[in-house]
């Protein structure tokens, strides 16, 4: 007996040694890689508007993984509407890029009419009263949209196949690069999510605007006290917070593996939740930080588990068990700091 | 005309009744000192003119434009600057940055920061360096400077020895001298000598209300008349 029990043990291990030297294959390696910094920039992009939000306002917005769903649908909608059967790859990219400028207005315009409707008149409040607003916003807009798909006959559980049908063929294939494999969309993802980076940092280190929202994070009132309106600050980050959150819907319209779908609404929150807290809640570098851990964790389980490991959550577990020790470890995240919000 | 004047002025933290009424005037070009123990009101006088605490009762006039009611920010663009207790710098901003943020007009801020750093040369060698990366001087230093470029001609200056080295607060009392050139002051100090030294005139605050005021050229630092509310 125990020496069937040693055998299995040894089959285990020479299984788990063969696993590792093939993932540290150059080939595995490079390709895993890229499909992680393609996750990266995804949760990027979805987690990049919460984190702005707080960082200036302290506002937990459970509504944003709803705004991100609407951007998905609206951003599918447009598309839809103008890529035709016959219109080439690099139009279509044009007319996603198109899709991509009007999302951000349309969801920017609805989040300043949030921050200023809704959200002003409860500053004062316990921060509970904004999490129920907020919570109210997202089961508000959830069924809203699923009555709206369901009208026009569309499923609103699965993703949206005629927006992901949208997507160029440049994107849906895979490439080889010294035998690395790299999938178009991936690839497209990266760039993109770069691009985003660069704008936000850009805009919070080049512009005033960007020095006061850096200024209003510490201290609001120190701020209001040299003349800037921080309430309409405070309104632009929260327009600027829910058109990002829309334009990454746009981007995970044609991903496979989102779509734009209802569920998609928690689907994106929960792991935006996970990179703000990880990177530190309201610091703009700890999310891009934490996005690349969080991104790179995903991709790396995901290998294992399609080619050692037979459970499909490996790569949940993971990144919750990062999220864990990261609490214990620093509860204020990598680059948090004890105190945030200047109100 | 007075350049600030307050009436009947009342202020609650809650339900707890902090300004009883006071009457202060301040005029263009003077230095005006608030003095009295911990706790009677003095820093709560300043947040009361730039509505970071809103008064519940009396009037607050600048240049004869009631106060009471407008916003922090839209107090601020009307002249008056603040430099608050314990300096409240952006930590994570550079000191160039924390100067930027203090000027109106972003085609002034050459100009504002060749200002500051010409009055505090010290300043200039760390103008990259994170205001929290400062020493206690250097950050008073810079409170004062991000007070100063801001075109303002009212300056709130609360408590700017606290915690300082006498070494520095020789030099904040030569800055704030400098700027009471061209600048009005209405200063919170608890460096009683200090006060007496920089302003033309002080008030006494006790329990939320003024009890003594005055020119200060009729009293001395140990005088029996404002020791007796300055004492524990």
């Amino acid at each position: 007996m125990n020496g069937l029990v040693l055998l299995g043990d040894a089959l285990v291990l020479s299984g788990f040694v063969d696993a590792l030297v093939d993932f540290l294959g150059p080939s595995n390696l490079g390709t895993v890689l890229l499909d992680g910094l393609a996750k990266a920039a995804l949760y990027v992009m979805i987690a990049s508007g919460l984190t702005l939000v707080f960082g200036l306002m302290g506002v937990l917005n459970f509504a944003h993984g709803s705004l991100t769903m609407v951007g998905a649908y609206l951003g599918g909608l447009l598309l839809v509407l103008t890529a035709g059967t016959a219109t080439g790859g690099v139009t279509r990219i044009l007319l996603f890029l198109l899709a991509v400028v009007t999302v951000f207005a349309i969801l920017a315009a609805v989040g300043g009419l949030l921050e200023v409707g809704l959200i002003r008149p409860i500053y004062d409040r316990p921060p509970l009263y904004q999490i129920l607003l907020t919570f109210g916003v997202t089961l508000a807009l959830d069924e809203f949209v699923r009555i709206v798909v369901s009208f026009y006959g569309i499923q609103p559980i699965s993703e949206w196949q005629a927006a992901l049908a949208t997507k160029p063929a440049a994107l849906s294939q895979s490439y080889a690069f010294a035998g690395v494999s790299a999938r178009g969309l991936a690839l497209f993802q990266i760039l993109f999510g770069v691009a985003t980076i660069v704008a936000i940092w850009a805009f919070l280190t080049k512009t005033r605007y960007g020095l006061f929202v850096r200024a209003g994070s510490e201290d609001g009132e120190m701020l209001a006290a040299l003349g800037v309106d921080v309430q309409r600050v405070f309104t632009l980050v929260f327009a600027l917070g829910t058109g990002i959150a829309g334009v990454a819907g746009v981007l995970l319209a044609w991903d496979p593996s989102w779509g734009a779908s209802v569920p998609l609404a928690a689907e994106t929150l929960l792991p935006a939740f996970v990179v703000v807290i990880i990177g530190g809640l309201g610091t703009f570098r700890g999310t891009v930080v934490a996005a690349g851990i969080v991104g790179m964790t995903d991709a790396t389980m995901t290998w294992w588990f399609q080619n050692f490991v037979d459970f499909t959550g490996l790569p949940e577990m993971t990144i919750f068990l990062i999220l864990v020790l990261t609490l214990v470890w620093r509860p204020q995240g990598l680059y948090g700091v004890s105190e945030v919000g200047g109100h | 005309m007075s350049l600030l004047s307050l009436s009947n002025v009342h202020t609650y933290y809650g339900e707890s009744h902090v300004l009883e009424g006071i009457d202060i005037d301040v005029h263009e070009g003077e230095v005006v000192a608030l003095i009295g123990r911990n706790g009677v009101g003095k820093t709560t006088t300043l947040r009361s003119v730039l509505q970071l605490t809103q008064p519940r009762d009396g009037s607050i006039t600048y240049r004869g434009e009631e106060l009471v009611g407008l916003g922090t920010h839209e107090v601020a663009q009307r002249g008056l600057g603040w430099i608050p207790e314990e300096r409240r710098m952006f930590g994570q901003l550079t000191v160039e940055e924390n100067i930027r943020v203090a000027v109106p007009d972003a085609g002034d801020e050459a100009a504002a920061l060749d200002q500051a750093f010409e009055t505090f040369p010290d300043l200039e060698s760390r103008r990259d360096a994170d205001a929290s990366d400062l020493s206690g001087g250097q950050q008073q230093m810079l409170a004062l400077a991000r007070g100063l470029v801001g075109e303002n001609d009212l300056l709130l200056v609360d408590e700017p020895s606290e915690g300082l080295a006498p070494l520095i607060v020789d030099a904040v009392a030569d800055a704030l001298n400098a700027a009471a050139e061209h600048t009005t002051i209405l200063l919170v100090e608890q460096n009683l000598p200090l006060a007496l030294d920089l302003a033309d005139r002080f008030y006494v605050i006790d329990h939320g209300t003024v009890v003594d005021s005055g020119d200060t050229s009729d009293v001395t630092a140990d005088d029996d008349r404002l020791r007796r509310y300055l004492s524990a």
